[in-house]
């Protein structure tokens, strides 16, 4: 029914800007367009996008953008059921083929980011990101097998995010297991893939920096489906937990499985590879007592986010409307139609270049939105530095905790937010 | 049966021995410098050679038989497992304690899986690989291969891309577990664990195997197997219906498949439709090392695989293990193609 009533107000402004065909006075000046490109096939992918549509949809009830009407089109990047680059990178030029597109919230997987980063930045296309996490796009590091510069080909930087990178999730669970659950010794794994590998690194290297101990071991999905004998040697080791670094697809939770046939108890720790459904479903039967990180606040825990989301979830009532991310995408949503409102500025009111978009939208200082204030690096990061921690639980009412849940066995165990660590105060 | 020995106690055999001896003193090595950890490697590679031994037994049955690598043989014990969960999905067995519904339930089950398994590698060979049977040796080979797919395409529509779990109707948890070990007491990093889950892949594999042996000793239709294992043609002026018998032993070899596929689920609780592939080729590593065509091959070549997989996971890494399984494949096929106890083949 919301749905029905932005159409209408969409109706409504699109008449009003017919009626007053672009006179003076305050009817809109015309329509601007704001895509996203999300996996909407996923839970997750589909709770971003009800984010972008929520901020949208509440800019243009209160006015629009300095007397334009920003209309939305969300574009799917799904094929076969799980995102695909090739399909982000189709939508992309879908948008670029039209030139009242302004800019797009999007990419939700850092893969896909990848491909699309080089085709908009040409067009100077302002991209927001509401939870790309991979630190190779925006940052020049050693460890990376491609780089920003290379992605963006000489143009100025046109992507932005407003979640914070994996290298700073890592050291976030280092710091909680060392500092909060008082482990000295910890397990690591990694799935061999360049994810896993470099997130389990950051954990290790923080956790050696701290004082502790650690054991590293690693496996690739297609050779081990036995992980008895690595937990055994982590337990010989004197492991108080496990660290993984790596992703439900590589099987990352099917250790955490066979600890229990093993008869060991310790924590499971992991980033935001395991904060997912699938990785409750791999550890069936032993899914209490997941650590995982998340490169983001969590919106339900920040004051100022609790009216926006109770505006949000009287709009998008169903259980799954609301995702880990559908505030950052709201976020990224208002930061972005701020820019084009002050590029309509400096063009004297008419329709802004995508260029002026991209380049106030660089400039954006202090933006307040309603999980934090942000300013946004040369490099298009987040001052925003926030990591937070879950931990999977028994929920009374899983559509209410703060993390997702258990889709197959254990609909009941969910992740709930523990605490964040915010690295722009502790470095 | 004829054993058919290709090499006398040359250098390759020598070679073979040394490197025996090598492995076992290091491990020797390492069980004195950590006996806890020895021992507990020990346990966990026990358990996957019971399993590595009922595959292998499909692989060197239908080897022996008709001298066809029955690549989809993994396969049907992945199928197994997934069976096996659909069949448990109808009962409301608990995952917390063994009731006696659990117990019914695996009465019930374990056969009914077998029985299934059987038959479907009973059409597998209809389909696949009789109308292939006097096709040059490829032929059925490549379309073993087609059927793995089939078999993984199946059930990856099936259940999707993600592990799917099974059911945990075993005994476990406190109760049914102990542990071994030389100060266990004073320091827990020391114990040793072992599960009735443990016990039980290693109780239940010596039975399957025990009745496999008695069958094809004592049995007419086991008597029959040997008898077209050994000489295709005599058999059939004997008398005895080929297809029949040939049908007989991709029977057998699932039912032990589907068995293992079952036993496998219980034991670890997760499948994946491509669970198959790997573990099939470290079965038929198995079977060949034993000896390709002899059935107390297959099941002794399973348990040693199964250690040496262990063992590398434990002291090497585990993403060498399958380096270290292979090239004992390659080892063997060049300095002791016949295998430990000496392949078994029909005699052309």
């Amino acid at each position: 029914m919301v749905r029905a009533r932005g159409l209408v107000v969409l109706t409504l402004a699109v008449f009003v800007a017919f009626a007053c065909g672009g006179s003076t006075g305050g009817g809109s000046k015309g329509t601007i367009k704001i895509g996203s490109d999300l996996p909407v096939c996923t839970v997750g992918g589909q709770a971003t996008q009800n984010g972008v549509k929520f901020a949208i949809d509440q800019k243009n009830a209160a006015g629009g953008v300095e007397g334009f009407t920003i209309t939305f089109q969300g574009f799917d990047d799904c094929r076969q059921a799980a995102y695909s680059a090739d399909a982000g990178v189709e939508n992309v030029q879908k948008m670029l083929g039209d030139n009242k597109f302004l800019g797009m919230i999007g990419p939700y997987n850092s893969a896909v980011a990848k491909a699309e980063i080089p085709i908009s930045s040409a067009q100077h296309f302002t991209m927001i990101s509401p939870a790309n996490t991979n630190p190779c796009l925006t940052k020049d590091l050693p460890d990376c097998s491609y780089h920003p510069q290379d992605l963006r080909k000489g143009n100025p930087n046109n992507y932005f995010r407003v979640v914070t990178t994996d290298d700073y999730q890592g050291p976030a669970m280092s710091i909680y297991a060392y500092n909060t659950l008082k482990f000295t010794k910890v397990g690591v794994l990694d799935d061999s893939t360049v994810f896993g590998v470099g997130i389990a690194n950051t954990f290790e290297t923080k956790f050696k920096a701290l004082g502790g101990a650690t054991l590293r071991k690693g496996y690739k999905k297609d050779q081990t489906s036995d992980f008895r004998v690595i937990l055994g040697t982590f337990k010989t080791f004197g492991a108080q937990a496990i660290y993984v670094g790596g992703t439900d697809d590589q099987n990352i939770c099917v250790p955490r499985a066979q600890m229990k046939a093993i008869g060991w108890t310790v924590p499971f720790l992991g980033g935001d590879g395991i904060e997912t459904p699938d990785c409750i479903n791999e550890a069936a039967g032993n899914e209490a007592g997941i650590y995982a990180t998340s490169a983001g606040a969590d919106a339900t825990q920040v004051p100022s986010a609790a009216s926006a989301i109770s505006a949000f979830r009287a709009a998008f009532p169903g259980p799954n409307d609301f995702g880990g991310y559908t505030m950052q995408a709201y976020d990224a949503s208002n930061a972005l139609m701020a820019a084009i409102g002050r590029a309509i500025k400096d063009n004297n009111g008419n329709t802004p270049s995508r260029e002026q978009v991209r380049a106030e939208m660089a400039k954006t200082t202090g933006f307040v939105g309603v999980v934090g204030t942000y300013d946004f690096d040369a490099n298009g990061d987040t001052n925003l530095k926030i990591v937070s921690i879950y931990l999977t639980e028994q929920a009374a009412d899983p559509s209410k905790t703060s993390g997702v849940c258990g889709s197959k066995t254990a609909k009941n165990v969910c992740f709930v937010w523990k605490t964040q660590f915010d690295f722009a105060k502790i470095s | 049966m004829r054993t058919a020995r290709l090499g006398g106690l040359g250098v390759a055999d020598l070679g073979f021995y040394i490197l025996c001896a090598i492995a076992v003193v290091l491990l020797a090595i390492q069980a004195i410098s950590s006996p806890a950890d020895f021992l507990q490697i020990l346990v966990f590679g026990l358990a996957d050679g019971a399993i590595y031994a009922l595959i292998a037994l499909g692989y060197t049955m239908v080897y022996g038989i008709i001298e066809l690598i029955n690549f989809a043989h993994g396969d049907v014990f992945t199928l197994g497992a997934y069976v096996a969960t659909t069949l448990i999905g109808f009962f409301a067995v608990s995952e917390d304690a063994f009731t006696t519904l659990n117990l019914v339930v695996l009465l019930l089950v374990f056969p009914a899986v077998m029985l299934i398994m059987g038959g479907i590698n009973v059409t597998i060979e209809r389909i696949a690989y009789r109308p292939l049977r006097n096709a040059p040796r490829l032929a059925p080979l490549i379309t073993a291969i087609g059927m793995s797919f089939v078999l993984e395409g199946f059930m990856f529509l099936w259940h999707g891309p993600a592990t799917v779990h099974v059911p945990n109707l075993l005994p476990h948890g406190p109760g049914f577990e102990g542990y071994l070990g030389f100060d266990c007491a004073v320091n827990s990093n020391n114990c040793v664990f072992i599960g009735f889950k443990d016990v039980f892949v290693l109780v239940a594999a010596a039975i399957l195997v025990t009745l496999l042996a008695l069958f094809i000793n004592r049995s007419k239709l086991g008597k029959a197997m040997r008898a077209t294992a050994q000489d295709r043609d005599a058999s059939q002026l004997m008398g005895i219906n080929i297809n029949r018998t040939i049908a007989a032993t991709f029977f057998i070899g699932a039912l032990l498949a589907g068995a293992g596929g079952m036993i496998w689920g219980l034991y670890f609780n997760t499948v994946s439709y491509n669970l198959g592939f790997r573990t099939g080729l470290i079965a038929f590593t198995s079977a060949v090392f034993g000896g390709i065509g002899n059935i107390p091959g297959a099941a002794l070549g399973g348990m040693v695989i199964g250690l040496v997989a262990a063992f590398s996971d434990g002291y090497i890494g585990s993403k060498w293990t399958q380096v270290v399984i292979f090239g004992i494949l390659i080892g063997v096929l060049v300095f002791r193609p016949t295998g430990l106890l000496g392949m078994r083949v029909p005699e052309k």
